[in-house]
């Protein structure tokens, strides 16, 4: 009896038990989601966490071998991460006029997006690791999980970071945009992919289709100059905070 | 589905070989990203055939990540000593982000769009 009990309680540390727990509690975050007409506060990163953040201590599974249950999903953040050529790849297609001046203000706003929360963290003492983790959190997820692999970051806060940042980035868009005087659905797309990828891209849509084409533009390419740069630039970066 | 699949990886040890043959310091599914996209603009062969494995993996990208994100709250430890930066430099620095954004794309978009204007009246 004790021994069933026994090789019951040990299904909590096999893959099946993590997979299962985290595919459950995605789905019931995309059913919030839904429920709440997209409301950037109950994005499925924040609602799926809960249920993950409250089971995993109650059955005794602590972080580190959580993610080694669900390696099997965080392999998949590769081919996403290559996947991330295609959207690109449609995009490029429709602005091919504009092109230019879009890489021109690629090359700016990534170096701000960046330069600001570095710059913060800094001044507020942050230790370099912490703030290797925040240099890329207006890029998209995988990249950035990616990036901070080659910088030295945590990728934990790098995740947490970046999903904040797209929340924040699409609540406050509106106010923002308002007090700018902002009404070029071009321009609310591109600074909302720039700065809150594609969190801020779902928001862009909301504006119109023009402004979600323009963010999910800008999102692949300030994802893919900030992890062409950041890796080259970090070591100097470093020096310097150090 | 599964030939899309099949395109992403092959594209990422693609990206894999050549980081280690180079040792270019970027991560090798970024450079696969490129090295995609570099083959859809050239029109190579089946590459086309990415657009269904791609689309499901982006659309559910957030179960790829959040399992990275409860690390945050789970080794809290490790990380409240730098809370307040954390906090300012990911809220603040967001806000005060997209507002530079805006501004500077406001200067640089409204006036590049009007010479592109005139180049195609030319």
């Amino acid at each position: 009896m004790s021994a069933e009990m026994g090789s019951l309680a040990g299904l909590v540390h096999t893959p099946l038990f993590g997979i299962l727990l985290t595919l459950a509690s995605y789905q019931f975050a995309l059913w919030v989601y839904g429920k709440s007409n997209s409301l950037p506060l109950f994005h499925p990163f924040l609602v799926a966490s809960i249920p993950v953040i409250v089971v995993l201590p109650l059955v005794g599974v602590d972080y580190e071998e959580y993610r080694e249950q669900t390696s099997l999903i965080a392999f998949l953040l590769g081919p996403a991460t290559v996947a991330l050529a295609w959207p690109l790849y449609r995009q490029l297609h429709t602005v091919r006029s504009v092109l230019t001046p879009i890489v021109i203000a690629t090359l700016i706003g990534a170096a701000i997006a960046a330069g600001i929360s570095v710059g913060l963290a800094w001044w507020l003492g942050a230790p370099q690791d912490v703030i290797a983790s925040l240099a890329p959190k207006s890029i998209t997820t995988p990249i950035a999980v990616e990036v901070v692999k080659s910088t030295g970051g945590s990728e934990s806060l790098v995740a947490g970071a970046v999903a904040i940042t797209g929340i924040v980035g699409a609540l406050a868009a509106g106010p923002v945009f308002r007090l700018l005087k902002v009404n070029d659905d071009r321009i609310r797309g591109f600074a909302l992919g720039l700065v809150a990828h594609a969190i801020g891209t779902a928001r862009a849509f909301e504006f119109g289709e023009k402004a979600g084409a323009f963010s999910g533009l800008a999102l692949g390419l300030c994802g893919l100059v900030t992890a062409l740069a950041l890796p080259w630039i970090w070591p100097w970066i470093a020096a310097l905070l150090s | 589905m599964i030939d899309g699949l099949l395109i992403l990886l092959f594209f990422q040890f693609l990206g894999e070989v050549v980081v280690r043959l180079t040792g270019l310091p970027l991560p090798a599914p970024v450079l696969g990203m490129v090295l995609l996209l570099v083959a859809l603009l050239l029109n190579a062969p089946f590459t086309q055939r990415v657009a269904t494995a791609a689309g499901t993996l982006i659309k559910h990208i957030s179960l790829l990540i959040f399992p990275l994100g409860v690390g945050i709250v789970l080794q809290w430890d490790r990380y409240q000593e730098n809370a307040l930066a954390l906090a300012v430099a990911v809220v603040g620095g967001t806000i005060v982000s997209l507002i530079l954004v805006t501004l500077m794309l406001k200067f640089l978009m409204g006036n590049k769009h009007q010479e592109q204007g005139d180049q195609h009246e030319r």
